[in-house]
């Protein structure tokens, strides 16, 4: 791979100057990861991004550029905007729920000792590892009535559960789903912590709540952002799980575009949702960059 | 351990692994749950897993699935290698732009993306298909596999190559007996990761398959969404014994080789982590 074009164009020239070739070579190996990620990642997106400024001809089915914005101004019915103030939320509070669990957890799991440590671990990774369409087609029969946690419910309360097919069933789905991508990220940067941090707050005199805010939240602090980008941006475009657990009532955006693209076949429609989404993500993202510069450094 | 120190966490730490697991034993459960509704234990049945092991669609789909799986999987180290020994010697500006379109490939939307490719493939008339599906899944296997043969790259120290550079290594020697050497745990562990992300994935499938081709997620999705049946269970249960299997294998090459210097454990932790 390295060694043929370097010996065919470039035999004489690496005699005279050994610099040259690994210029050669760079080139090389930067080739198929640059072709591909500008080929099928860069140009579809930049693709659709245009086709969003389209308009579809209804009689040809043929799509004409006009640049309007008329795609754009169709998302501001308020259909959709609800489904993308719906995502919003449920992507937020999904996040909200999966930091508030995630957190403690793996506090827990750092001041473990190293053997403690790797099973627990192993508790979180290993449920992530297995079929995530299973695992969510799982909640269908926990949550619906008659089922585990809808008796459990009714014998606790006499009352029926009646969540499934839900946002909050959806919640359920996403937090469940997305669980590990936060208590990971949060793990890796407590466990870099010395615990004797945690002693000497405790000597100085700080309340439990106080060393939490003071001490450890800082520490964990880059780990809970890149939890919240790796939890946050996939949820707001989730569209398996509340495919499965929305039973087709309550959709977020993702259904939507899958929607317009699969069964209408409104593309530029498609695209000006899909670009949207992909607005909004990037506005979060710059937000949060503002937030925590260091992230990128690690 | 230290329960009694931390009741609080300790408490919310078990309930949340319970979380975790629940849903997963309740499949191992009604997989050999003989009522096919499914809310209640009906007795015990083996006929769920006699039923998957019939279907033709989740033969062919298993089939789909697995030269899938491994075709993106080989397209994504070829890329994913590459361009982590570019990006060891690449300029900074560059390799933040590289790091920052691995990111981006990792955290954007998989419905943006596949509906994006999608799009290119329908204007390009490029077939929907195996190959479509394979390509696609590329895209984004390839960015985590460099995510982690890049933390394998960090803690390879150059001095070793120049060592056996100053010792009458050729090039081509160097590379192979040092540098793909240091790399090689971190290829296989990138490879069974990419494997098993392929094998399970829904999306980028459903988009980029057409008609002709169902690989064994589609199929699942599909009898999901239209008849429920407690077969689903049963090929459940055999798709996550597979993919643990696979995926203890990752762990195995990556923890007994270690990383990047910093133990066992925070190489398994590197691993997921990032």
């Amino acid at each position: 791979m390295i060694a043929a074009p370097a010996s065919r164009s470039g035999a004489e020239v690496a005699v005279r100057r050994p610099v040259n070739r690994p210029r050669v070579v760079r080139h090389l190996l930067l080739t198929p990861t640059a072709a591909w990620t500008l080929v099928f990642f860069v140009a579809p997106l930049a693709l659709i991004t245009v086709f969003s400024f389209g308009t579809e001809n209804l009689v040809t089915f043929g799509i004409n550029f006009g640049w309007t914005a008329s795609n754009y101004g169709a998302f501001g019915s308020s259909l959709y905007l609800g489904t993308l103030l719906r995502s919003v939320a449920l992507s937020a509070g999904t996040t909200l729920g999966c930091a508030l669990l995630g957190f403690p957890l793996a506090y827990f799991i750092t001041r473990q000792r190293p053997n403690v440590q790797r099973i627990l671990l192993a508790g979180v990774i290993v449920p992530f590892w297995t079929s995530f369409l299973v695992r969510t087609y799982s909640w269908v029969n926990l949550l619906q009535n008659g089922g585990p946690v809808d008796n459990l419910a009714h014998g606790l309360t006499g009352h029926h559960l009646e969540v499934l097919y839900t946002p909050t069933s959806i919640a359920i789905g996403i937090v469940y789903s997305y669980l590990p991508l936060m208590v990971l990220p949060i793990y890796v940067a407590l466990e870099r912590v010395n615990p004797d941090l945690y002693d000497a707050a405790a000597d100085l005199g700080a309340r439990p709540w106080r060393q939490f805010r003071r001490v450890v939240l800082p520490l964990a602090r880059p780990g809970l952002i890149a939890g919240i980008i790796i939890v946050g941006v996939p949820a707001m475009g989730e569209y398996v799980i509340p495919e499965i657990l929305g039973g087709g009532k309550t959709l977020m955006i993702g259904n939507i575009i899958v929607n317009e693209y699969l069964d209408v076949g409104n593309y530029p429609f498609g695209s000006a949702l899909a670009v949207s989404l992909m607005a909004v993500l990037m506005v979060v993202l710059f937000a949060l960059r503002r937030v925590q510069p260091a992230l990128e450094a690690r | 351990m230290s329960f009694r120190r931390h009741p609080v966490a300790g408490t919310m730490a078990l309930v949340v692994i319970g979380y975790l697991w629940i849903p997963i034993l309740a499949v191992a459960v009604n997989s050999l749950n003989k009522s096919s509704l499914m809310a209640r234990w009906g007795g015990a049945t083996a006929h769920w897993y006699s039923l998957a092991f019939h279907d033709a669609n989740v033969r062919t789909g298993l089939v789909t699935t697995l030269e899938i799986a491994l075709g993106s999987t080989a397209l994504s180290l070829v890329i994913a290698v590459s361009g982590s020994l570019w990006w060891r010697r690449a300029p900074a500006r560059a390799r933040a732009i590289y790091d920052a379109l691995v990111y981006a490939r990792i955290v954007l939307p998989e419905v943006v993306f596949a509906t994006a490719l999608f799009f290119l493939f329908l204007k390009a008339h490029f077939p929907l298909g195996i190959v479509a599906i394979i390509i696609g899944h590329s895209v984004w296997n390839s960015a985590y596999a460099a995510v982690i043969i890049q933390a394998r790259l960090i803690g390879l120290d150059p001095a070793i190559e120049e060592a056996a550079a100053d010792l009458g290594a050729t090039p081509w020697r160097v590379f192979r007996r040092v540098t793909l050497a240091a790399l090689l745990p971190a290829i296989i562990a990138s490879g069974l990761l990419t494997f098993t992300f392929s094998f399970d994935d829904v999306v980028t499938s459903y988009f980029l398959g057409g008609s002709s081709s169902s690989p064994l997620p589609i199929v699942l999705f599909g009898m999901i969404r239209f008849r429920i049946t407690p077969e689903i269970n049963s090929i459940g249960v055999m798709v996550m014994l597979f993919t643990v299997t696979l995926m203890c294998a990752a762990v195995a090459v990556f923890a007994l080789v270690g990383s990047t210097g910093r133990g066992r454990r925070g190489a398994f932790a590197e691993f997921y982590g990032r």
